[in-house]
């Protein structure tokens, strides 16, 4: 069994899809909730898509596979009204998707109350770039469940699946962000300038970021224009500025905005280099408590002020 | 008679032109991918993989200005920019998903309105196209009519051959031009050509589709297919027949541009007006245009169809919406 060494064992993953089913079913059946909000299978191989089921003989089409990669916390936003206005909601929930439902509480985006919550016991999802024919391994597992420590969801309704011994992979995101601490400023402003300028503004980063929920986005503006809306190297680098620092100390570290992007821009390394900032200045950290202010939505008096000169 | 090139000379090809003044515009490797781009020698040429965006960008940039203004003692200076002076262009080692959409665009560049950016462009371009020797499980051009061999929009048109090099078709009297401006890294032969690509999904019924959408403005499936859209741009902007732009005045009081960039029917304020009110107030009814102009509107009004599968839309959905599987389930209905 030298194998199962290297590789995830599928078959945690259909434990686990048999039991996100059984549990839909049920909600939807005693009329618990109104919808269900999970994957189901998507029509290439090995590839998963988000769905909202309301009808109990429906549950049988959700699925958990380590293509079920998308944060669903999106859909239980403002940006997502339709769904919302369904009535009580069943999230299917990874652990790390936990965050980003958590953080929606703190911003009364959500109520706990009014979500059911089934957590997945996750031993990773695939990268972007994975050959989809293959087990999770090495090759083909996402940066982010690398160094997950969120396998096991907490403080959900109910929590399906039993976590294995799963292979130990190497990190890769904590290695790209000791590259970008290590640059001097000059550098680190020329590597972003560099991945800013493929930007194409298609702005799936933002539309699948749970937390950018406004209903007007400053970036959409024309009257009068608060940011260059064409794809050039000024009004991107402005973009990005503005998004990093609205998600500082929201961002969930989901990684949705980075697998998103069409253009791959590391998208997450600049979040997890915020949330670093973040947790330095302020001791703050996304969490799975929910706290009513971040840390740039406050002031107190004992705030570091060394900035000001 | 028909022509051969080998590998070699398809690069010295590239030299010569670039050497002559003429931007070249191919397949080349850019970091984690390959994009159409200028290049800058023939050795930049990478035909290994579908480029993430398509060929588009040859005739309709992400981004153009198309004015610029400055103010001064005497007034605002309005200073148009002139088509005249785009470079003449040779698009080099463009699949057939994507060559196969610039005739489409023809029809609704030069229809009420003449937009000279394009149609300049257009005329400058002489178009090498490629046929396609590998696919993938999101390629669906035979499924909407056309071919990994559809010579639809080239000039001249390269085969791969099993002995390396390319067969080289003559399309158009511009593709004749160019091949007898070079005729010395041409030779005559036929050679024989590595199998096509074979995309899996079955034919569709274009027809049919039409004809539903005709009726079904108002249906289920919509919602059902899209509630999950995110509302981002990435299937449009990647999309070789995604044409609607955004024009907006950049700069300030002293001076600036007006500058035309891609827009997407997706996005939430696509449709927005000055009011406030917006006709396509949730994403099933911006998606929902989305297939109707694709497979039906510009039907309607030109003939023709807006996607020629491939594939591109389906790899880079972020919330996992398959075109194709929209089209088979509409025409299994
Ligand atoms: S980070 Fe953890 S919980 Fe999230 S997808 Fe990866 S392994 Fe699963
Ligand atoms: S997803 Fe990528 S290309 Fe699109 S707006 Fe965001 S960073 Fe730019
Ligand atoms: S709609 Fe999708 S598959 Fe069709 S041409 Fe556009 S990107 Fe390609």
């Amino acid at each position: 069994m030298t194998n199962s060494a290297q590789t995830i064992d599928p078959a945690l993953y259909a434990a686990v899809t048999d039991a996100v089913r059984a549990e839909a079913r049920k909600v939807l059946e005693s009329g618990a909730v109104a919808a269900v909000v999970g994957w189901q299978a998507g029509r290439r191989a090995g590839t998963a898509m988000p769905t909202i089921v309301t009808d109990p003989a429906k549950a049988a089409d959700l699925i958990f596979s380590p293509a079920c990669v998308n944060n669903l916390a999106l859909y239980l936003t403002k940006a997502k009204k339709e769904v919302r206005g369904k009535g009580k909601i069943a999230i299917v929930a990874k652990g790390c998707d936990l965050k980003a439902l958590v953080g929606l509480m703190g911003e009364n985006q959500l109520k706990r109350e009014e979500l059911h919550i089934i957590g997945v016991v996750c031993a990773g999802v695939q990268g972007a770039a994975a050959d989809r024919s293959l087990p999770l391994s090495e090759a083909t597992i996402a940066g982010k469940c690398r160094e997950c420590t969120v396998h096991t969801p907490e403080n959900t309704d109910v929590t399906v699946g039993t976590l294995t011994e799963l292979p130990h992979f190497t990190p890769t995101e904590s290695a790209e962000l000791a590259r970008l601490e290590a640059m001097t400023p000059a550098e680190r402003w020329s590597f972003w300038k560099e991945h800013f300028s493929r930007c194409i503004r298609c702005y799936a980063c933002r539309q699948v970021c749970p937390f950018c929920y406004c209903e007007q986005c400053l970036c959409d503006r024309n009257r009068p224009q608060a940011v260059e809306t064409t794809p050039r190297p000024a009004g991107n680098m402005a973009w990005h500025i503005v998004r990093a620092m609205h998600l500082a100390g929201r961002c969930a570290g989901c990684a949705e905005c980075e697998r998103a992007c069409p253009m791959d821009i590391p998208l997450n390394l600049l979040n997890r280099k915020m949330a670093r900032e973040l947790k330095e200045l302020y001791g703050h950290e996304a969490g799975f408590k929910p706290k009513e202010k971040g840390p740039l939505a406050e002031y107190r008096e004992d705030d570091d002020q060394s900035f000001i000169k | 008679m028909p022509k051969t090139i080998t590998e070699q000379n398809l690069r010295l090809l590239i030299d010569t032109l670039v050497k002559e003044g003429t931007r070249v515009v191919g397949p080349r490797a850019a970091g984690t991918m390959t994009l159409y781009e200028p290049l800058a020698t023939g050795e930049e040429l990478h035909l290994g993989e579908l480029p993430r965006r398509s060929a588009k960008e040859a005739f309709f940039p992400l981004c153009e200005t198309i004015l610029t203004y400055e103010k001064d003692k005497e007034g605002v200076k309005v200073s148009d920019i002139d088509p005249a002076r785009f470079p003449e262009t040779v698009l080099i080692g463009a699949r057939p998903c994507d060559v196969a959409a610039a005739p489409v665009l023809d029809a609704v560049f030069s229809w009420d309105f003449k937009d000279e950016f394009f149609l300049e462009r257009r005329r400058k371009t002489t178009i090498i196209g490629l046929a396609c020797t590998k696919a993938d499980d999101a390629c669906f051009c035979t499924a909407v009519g056309l071919s990994p061999s559809d010579t639809k929009g080239s000039d001249l048109f390269l085969t791969p051959l099993k002995d390396g090099g390319y067969r080289c078709d003559v399309v158009t009297e511009k593709g004749e031009a160019l091949l007898s401006a070079h005729a010395g890294l041409f030779a005559d032969g036929t050679g024989e050509p590595l199998p096509l690509a074979e995309p899996t999904l079955g034919k569709l019924d274009l027809e049919k589709i039409r004809n539903w959408l005709d009726s079904h403005f108002e249906d289920p499936l919509w919602e059902e297919i899209a509630q999950r859209c995110a509302g981002c741009g990435a299937c449009a902007f990647l999309c070789p027949a995604c044409h609607c732009f955004d024009i907006v005045d950049e700069g300030g009081e002293q001076k600036g541009a007006r500058r035309k960039s891609w827009d997407a029917c997706g996005f939430g304020k696509f449709t927005g007006h000055a009011s406030g009110h917006n006709p396509r107030d949730v994403q099933p009814q911006r998606y929902r245009n989305r297939i109707m102009h694709k497979f039906k509107y510009y039907h309607d009004k030109f003939g023709q169809r807006l996607c020629t599968g491939c594939g591109r839309c389906i790899r880079a959905c972020p919330v996992g919406i398959d075109i194709a599987a929209v089209l088979e389930e509409i025409n299994n209905k």
